[in-house]
Order: structure tokens, then sequence, then C-alpha cells
């Protein structure tokens, strides 16, 4: 069970002003976007043609991630603040802790995908509150403070705090043809605000009797469930909750994985290498992207499709790395290390021994 | 005289241009033959060159501005006299950076930047100036690297000029002198710019720079009813051969642009797109010294392995050229020469005489090393490269001046270059024969003749009929038109690269079918997924209907893009309008055959005959293409050493 920091739910509890939960949720959009990095590596780990499903499982957890960073990104805004995205440490120091004390002892960093990563690392990031037994897995009960519970605090807060129409910006909202009107909608009043966070936590949690959420789409911790067992997750009338993991065999090959270095960063390779270059040309991509993220959510929306297009130039980067040999480092490859680069400082010149 | 202008910025820096290269082989495009070693790294048609797996972007990189001038006069090097020295330019943030493509696999020789976002800013990242680059390709291909070739893998530069549109100017940019005045000078929200870029590296050498070249720039004003694409301005062309290396003419000093300003007696020559350097990253090793200097008497010889000479009762002396050896002077001065305060009788002469370019050769003996063009004729065509649909009209502006002013009323003709042969399969050509290109000439549609306005401009209507594959496995036809004064032809030394034409890529006759089915789009998809690996590899099999219906979000999203935008699809942008909404057409009912279709993939028919005659020899022309590609993709590249430009 992932814990939480209580002093982020106590404080989102005794806020008496809406701007007293600016920060917790750009805490929120700090802690969506902090597990995208570790999900994109393990995906990008796997070589060109291979891992089909598991890629699949993942891209669709990081897609709802995105979604999730979104909301939130718009219920600050919605609620007047400003979601600051470009700076330093809005990105991990993997291998690190989770934002707010989340998981306790749990370190996340960027690694190849394994079922090790997956069980040790992924399940426990996304673990509900109470997980569902599905045929094998025993109720766990206890007391901490969760995700869900924050969200929980946050909405409660929301409800008690703002009005009905909330005082933000509505050109500030952030919609994307890419997710359906039922998940991303411009958040205007409370009750849009009050909505989307329970997507936000059902997509994370499932339900209380459901690894599914009201739409019928598995819950992250059951998607990763069934990669670290094997088998899909899949309807069954017989099973408690209606599920299990009955389904087709989920194959999965080690020598299908890059050996990526575990959470590579670009000091580790010497400057003025090819391969320096591209983790540096890959970081310059992440922080450009992180720079159209802000701009998007501070008054442009019409810029995510731009945005979009940095993602695709990231993943490229991302799996050209993967599959390039840390020089130095005999039987391991450089792996995407999602670091902040003072971009802006160039490098100096190589001069030509003329 | 755009970016000659007395206001002017000089920035230099790195460029990367992660082009494609499975590509560069017309071969293959030809879904019937196509291999899988076609898409792996390795020389040879039956490999695919440099770089399978690039991915076409084109960004600044380590770019910083080194000088201004202003129109006073003054040259400013340093932050405390104008903050934007030291300023750095970058490319688009949050989104793509920008792409650089041809135009076909059979006209490689004008490589286009779109998308190309320029930036102007703080290192705290605050902008002074930001615009869009207007696509252009390059030009002036030429021989630079005395030396390294064999390291970067070619020792070639080129240029690219255009315009900076949509300019927005950034608060900090009022604090710069240099910024103020070219905002008091700009017109219609545009300035111009220009690239010369040289070292690029199709090697993976020891020092990291594998798709990565230098950049010199420069930034000015823009001024009305001046071209886009090339400054209106004079040309120096180099006539000294230094030595015929596997056949080219290695020239320095090749295609120079200068502009001569009366009223300040001032002469400023662009040698940042032809001084020779010894090696990729901007050096300079030559010690000799140089002279411009006025001819009095016409210069007409084209470039040869034989020396032309001259003396000093023939040539006005201006002054020497005032470069430095070592590795800064290019890379700190963008390798701009101004030589202000002219002597009367050289600026009198200028008005209508050749500038020439001079090496001591003996006592009031001169080699030329480089001459003006003849008569200081300079015929140019702006939109130079074309992508015409069937029933489409592209208007393109020709520009005639002499001695830098524009000639008015004069006609241009225009002339299809003769139609190339098919190229049978043999040794050199192993794995499908090679359309020919030029014909049928009824394709494209164009007056012949063209007359010049106040602005010595023409415009030339060119309008695109209905082809039904001629090329069988490369879309359309690809046309190149010749220009000149019809008084005088093109000027024989403007290089043995040069790329002064028009090129056409005229795309098929294409009409979308009511409801398309995989089999309509079959061969385009499979021919992207053997062309652009990276595609297929990392995103999604193009070639395979139910994996592009899976993505068929994100591929509507890139197939609906503007031109202009960096993420447009197809990359290469050589798809007719009906073929790409074709394929939107099918993103939205993505239908697949049951039966798996082969269909599409090969294709029925064959290349259409050419009218070429038999064992015809190459135009003048079609021979600088095919060394402007060969050069350009550092194919069959020879290595050499030069120690001594001058061999007299």
């Amino acid at each position: 069970m992932l814990k939480i920091n209580p002093q982020f739910i106590h404080r989102a509890k005794q806020a008496s002003k809406l701007p007293e939960l600016f920060p917790l949720f750009q805490n929120a959009i700090e802690l969506e976007h902090s597990t995208i990095p570790p999900y994109l590596t393990a995906m990008f780990s796997f070589k060109p043609g291979t891992g089909d499903y598991i890629r699949t499982v993942i891209h669709s957890v990081v897609i709802e991630e995105m979604l999730h960073m979104t909301i939130a990104g718009n219920i600050l805004n919605a609620i007047g603040g400003s979601p600051d995205i470009n700076k330093k440490d809005f990105i991990p120091d993997y291998k690190c802790h989770l934002p707010m004390g989340i998981g306790g002892e749990l370190e996340v960093g960027l690694e190849r995908y394994s079922r090790e990563l997956v069980h040790k690392v992924f399940m426990e990031i996304e673990e509900p509150e109470h997980p569902l037994e599905l045929k094998s897995r025993a109720v766990e009960t206890d007391t901490y403070k969760t995700i869900g519970e924050f969200y929980q605090a946050l909405q409660e807060k929301l409800a008690e705090l703002a009005p009905e129409h909330l005082p933000g910006d509505p050109a500030k909202q952030v919609t994307s043809s890419f997710f359906s009107k039922d998940l991303l909608y411009p958040i205007l009043t409370k009750t849009d605000a009050i909505k989307a966070i329970n997507i936000i936590v059902e997509q994370g949690e499932g339900t209380t009797t459901s690894p599914a959420d009201f739409d019928g789409e598995i819950a992250h911790y059951y998607k990763f469930q069934e990669l670290y067992k094997g088998r899909q997750l899949v309807k069954d009338p017989d099973a408690p909750h209606g599920y299990s993991f009955t389904g087709p065999e989920i194959p999965f090959n080690p020598a299908d994985v890059w050996p990526i270095f575990p959470n590579t960063k670009a000091n580790m390779v010497a400057p003025g290498t090819e391969e320096r270059r591209r983790l540096d040309e890959f970081n310059g991509s992440y922080v450009s992207l992180l720079n159209g993220l802000h701009r998007t959510f501070n008054g442009h929306p019409g810029y995510l499709p731009a945005t979009i297009g940095v993602m695709f130039d990231l993943r490229l980067a991302a799996e050209k790395l993967c599959g390039t040999a840390f020089p130095g480092k005999p039987g391991f490859n450089l792996g995407p290390s999602f670091e902040w680069v003072d971009v802006l400082q160039p490098a100096p010149v190589n001069k030509a021994l003329v | 005289m755009s970016y000659l202008n007395a206001t002017h910025l000089v920035f230099s820096g790195d460029f990367l241009s992660d082009v494609s290269t499975v590509n560069n082989d017309p071969a293959h495009y030809n879904n019937a033959t196509f291999q899988p070693s076609f898409q792996e790294f390795g020389q040879g048609a039956s490999n695919g060159w440099w770089n399978p797996e690039g991915g076409a972007t084109f960004q600044f990189q380590n770019c910083t501005v080194k000088k201004v001038s202003l129109k006073n006069g003054q040259t400013l090097t340093e932050p405390a006299a104008d903050i934007v020295i030291g300023k750095l330019i970058r490319g688009a943030e949050g989104r793509n950076t920008g792409k650089m493509v041809d135009l076909d696999p059979q006209e490689q020789g004008s490589s286009e930047l779109w998308g190309v976002k320029f930036r102007l800013v703080s290192v705290n990242n605050e902008t002074l100036l930001e615009g869009d680059i207007r696509p252009t390709g390059f030009r002036d291909l030429q021989t630079r690297q005395q030396t390294g070739g064999q390291v970067n893998g070619q020792p070639f530069g080129g240029t690219w000029t255009s315009v900076v549109e949509n300019i927005t100017w950034g608060p900090l940019a009022e604090r710069s002198p240099f910024l103020a005045e070219l905002k008091a000078t700009t017109q219609q929200n545009r300035i111009s710019i220009n690239l010369n870029a040289y070292g690029y590296y199709y090697a993976h050498a020891a020092d990291g720079r594998f798709s990565m070249g230098r950049i010199l720039g420069t930034i000015a004003p823009w001024e009305e009813e001046e071209p886009d694409t090339f400054a209106a301005c004079r040309r120096l062309y180099g006539i000294y051969v230094t030595k015929v290396n596997n056949g080219l003419p290695i020239i320095f000093f090749s295609n120079t642009n200068f502009a001569f300003d009366a009223a300040r007696k001032s002469v400023s020559v662009d040698f940042g797109s032809s001084f020779p350097i010894a090696d990729s990253m901007g050096g300079i090793v030559l010690k000799e010294k140089l002279y411009l200097a006025v001819s009095k008497v016409a210069v007409t010889d084209s470039f040869s392995t034989t020396p032309v000479t001259t003396n000093s009762n023939s040539v006005v002396i201006i002054g020497e050229v005032p470069y430095e050896s070592g590795p800064d002077w290019l890379n700190n001065t963008g390798g701009i020469v101004t030589l202000n305060n002219i002597n009367n009788e050289a600026a009198a002469l200028l008005e209508n005489h050749q500038l020439v370019l001079l090496r001591p050769s003996g006592l009031g003996q001169y080699t030329i090393i480089a001459r003006e063009a003849i008569n200081g004729v300079v015929v140019r065509c702006d939109n130079f490269v074309n992508r015409l649909d069937y029933n489409q009209t592209n208007q393109l502006h020709l520009y005639a001046y002499q001695w830098g002013q524009p000639m008015k009323n004069v006609a241009l003709t225009v002339t299809l270059e003769k139609p190339t042969a098919i190229t049978p399969v043999g040794p050199t050509n192993p794995i499908c024969e090679l359309p020919g290109n030029n014909y049928p000439a009824n394709g494209i549609s164009f007056n012949t003749t063209v007359k010049t306005d106040k602005y010595g401009r023409a415009v030339l209507p060119l309008t695109g009929n209905r082809i039904d594959n001629p090329r069988l496995y490369i879309d359309g036809q690809i046309y190149i038109l010749d220009y000149q004064l019809d008084t005088q032809p093109q000027d024989p030394a403007m290089g043995p690269l040069a790329n002064d034409n028009i090129f056409i890529h005229l795309r098929d006759y294409f009409e979308i079918p009511a409801e398309p089915q995989w089999s309509d789009i079959a061969t385009t998809m499979t021919q992207f997924a053997n062309l652009y690996p990276i595609m297929s590899k990392y995103l999604v099999n193009l070639a395979d209907p139910v994996a592009m219906a899976t993505k068929r979000d994100i591929l509507k999203f890139a197939f609906s893009q503007n031109i202009h935008d960096p993420i447009y699809m197809p990359v290469t942008r050589d798809l007719s309008e009906n073929k790409r909404l074709t394929i939107l057409k099918w993103l939205e009912n993505p239908v697949v055959a049951t039966k798996q279709e082969k269909a599409g993939l090969i294709l029925p028919g064959e290349l259409l005959a050419s009218p070429a005659e038999p064992d015809a020899a190459p135009t003048i022309n079609q021979e600088r293409l095919k060394n402007a590609v060969r050069a350009k993709n550092g194919a069959g590249f020879v290595p050499f050493n030069i120690d001594k430009i001058f061999n007299d």
C-alpha cells in the first residue's frame, strides 16, 4: 500500500481559501508526471518489434497519467492558479522517492522492463487503497494515507470552498481530440472538478468493487498485475469481482529488452562523444516538451498539438538511445535519463587543430 | 542587397540535420525489388547509406551572436556595446525543431528546410526576436575543405537564403542598438537570413559530430520587391581550379555574394560561403595575400586548370582581404569582409566593371582567383523548388540584375532540360531500371519567354498537367527548367556543382476513390515503410493496414497538419494532395480486406519509355546536377588533402 506523507492531506483539510489549494494541485501535477519517465523507460527498453502487448499496456497507462496531469492542470487553472512545469525541480532525480513522500521508502528509477520491476515498483505505485482479490491475492488492511485519500481530501475541500462557477479563465482550459470529451473537458464548475478527480482516482485504482472503472477500463494496478502474472485479465462471471487472470498468456522474453543501464545520467558519458550528444539531445527535447507544456497550461491551450510532435521526437530519441552501447560500461546500453539540461548554455566550440 | 546590408548580425555555431538516407537511392522506391538490407547502414545501392534511421530533423545548436554592424559603419563585438552579442540562436521550443528534406530521389541537389523556427534568445531564454524561416532549398554547393574530408565524409558546403517571417520582438530587443535599427527597417514583418553551412558529418567520427555541421549565419533587413531565397546582389565565381579530383574540378572561392554601396564607397563580400577551410570546423590555413580589385577589362574565362592572369594595368586594387589564418576568423566574422572608403577610381569603375579576387603572382602580375559574373549579370529564380499537383499553377519569380541593379524590361527565356534516358540494370545500377526525367514534355506548361518589370522581376506561371505514372514506382516526374537572359547565356563559371535551375516535382494524376480501400494506398504506405525505417521500426508499421488502423488517431493528426508544420506527414512533403486526402479518407474508415492484399506492392506496367536520344551526352546542367547529388550524398567521394590551393 502506497503511503503519502499525511501532512499533504492535512494541508488540504486545513485549507480555508482556494489559493491554499494551489500548491497541492501543483503537487498533483508533479505526482502524475513523476511516474511517466519510469513507465516510458520500461516501454522504450523493448527492442523494436518485440513486447507488443506489454508496450500497449504500459502505453495505455502513460496516456492516462498524461490525462491525469492535464486534469490536475485544468483544475489548478480553474481555481485561479498557474501550473508551473518548466523548472528544474519539476523533474524527479531518479532513482528517488515520489513527490509528497508517496510510497514511503519506495524508490522509483529509470530501468529496463522486467516483471520484477512491474511487481516491485509499478504495482506499488498504482496500488489501490483496498486491492481486490482477483483469484490469488490476499487483502491487506492498514491505516496509511493514500493517493486516493489525497485526491479525496482535495475533492472535499473544493466542495467546501469553491464557488459553483470557478474563478479561473475558461480560455486556459486544455482539451484534446485524443481524449474523449467525457474524460477531458473544460473544468468550469465545481461539479466539473469533482467529477474529474473521480476520473483520476478510478483510472488509477479502479472502483471498490471492480478492477475496472465505471467506463469498463481496467485500472492501472490491475493492468500491471496482468503483466506481472503473465496472463491477460479477462471478464470471468464465475470469479470474484467478475474478472480473473485466465486470459491468453502474455509472453515475455527478457532477451527482448535492451540492457539499459539503470538510472543513466548524462554526466556518466564523456562530453564530446556522439553518445553524450544523443543523450543531451534527448534531454533537450524533454525540456523543450516541458517548456511547451508550460506554455500550453499557461494561456495557450492551442499549443498542445505542437507538443505532441515533440513527444514523438522524444520517443524516437529514447528508442535509439536504448539501442546504443554505453561507452565504458560493457554489457550495458544507454537509457533515456529525463534530466533537466540548461539547454541554453552552448557547448564549447571544439576548435580545429590548425 | 538583403543580408549584405550595412545593418547586419553575424552568428555562428552548429546545426544538426538528421536526414534519412534510404531514400537517397531512387531504386529503393521500387517496392517490388526492395530488400531489408536497404534499411541497413552501409554504402552502396544494396544498403541504406550513412543514416538509414534518420528522422529529417533540422535544428540550430550552439549558435551564438558574434558581431553586429550598424548602418553608420560601426562594428560591435562586445556585449557591453550591444547586448545582442553572445545571445543564442535556437530553433523551436515546445514543438518540433524543423525538417530538412529533398524534393525527390531524382532531385537531391536543393534540399529544403521546412518548419524551421528562428529564435534569438538570452541565456535565460528571454526572446529578443522570433520568427519562421520560409522554406528554402540550398544553393551554391561548393568545395570548402582543403583537408579532412574523410573525417566527416565529404568536403562541400552550401547556402540557404531565405526570409524570417512572422517576426515577434521581445522586450529585451529594445535594449539592443542593432535590433532597434533592424526593427525600424523591417518591412512586412520580415527580415532576411543567410545560412552558410559546411563541415557536415556523414561519418561517425571520434569527435561525436555525426550528422552535425557548422553554420555561419547572417540576419539583416529584407526589402520589399527583393527575392526571398537569394540575395539581390552581385556575384563572384571562382575560375581557379586547384585540381581535378575523381573527375570533379576542385574550385575554392567558387560562389561568393557581394554588394557594392556606391554612396558609401564600400564593398561587402561574403566569403562565408566560399573561403577555403582547413577542416570541418572552419579553421583557415591559407596564408597568402589576396586582393579585391576592379578589372578595367571584361573577364569572361570559365574555370580552368590553366590559371588566368592579369596585371596592374588592367586592374585597380581596392584592398587586401583582411582574413586571418587560424580557427577563429570565419567563426567570429562569418567571413563577411567589408572594405570601406575605397578609392575613387575603383568606386567609379565598380559601377559597371567586374570585381575580381586576385593573388599576386609576380611583379605587377596577378592570378585571377575569382571574377564577377560576365557583364555583372545575375539571373536567378526565387521559388526554384516546386511541388506541383495536377491542374495546379505556381507563380515563379525570376529576377535579373546587372551590377546589382534590377534589369527592367528585359526578356528571359525558359527552356525544359532535354529528357534523360532510363538507366538499365547493370554493375553500377544493380537493383532495377531507373526512370529518366523531363518527360513527357506536355506534363508542364509554361511561357518560354517572360519579361521583367521595374524590379527586374518576371512572373512565370507554371502549370502541372496530367501525367500517369511515367516513373512507375516513383510518384510523378522530375522536370528541370533552365533560364537565362535572352541575350546572354548563364555564366559558365557558376561552378561544377551549381544548381541555378528550376526544379519541379510534378505529381501523378490521381482521383480520390469514393471509398478508399487499402489497395488504394498500399503502394504508397509500403514505400514509406521501406524508405523511412525510423517510422516502421519505432512507431507504426505503415505497410500494415491493421497497425495503421490501430494508430489511426495519431496518423490522422499527422497527415492533416499544415505543410509548414514540422510534424506534417509525409515528412518529405512529396505526396500529392489527392493521395494525402485518400490516406486520410481511408483512416476515417480503415477497411482491410479479409485476404491480405498484395495488390499495390508490385505495380503492373513498366517505366514510360524515355524520348532521350540513345547515348546522348548529358547537358552541362545535367552533369552539374549529377555532381551535386554525388557530392551531397558523399557517394564515391575520393578524399583529398590539399596543402597548397595555388599551384603556380
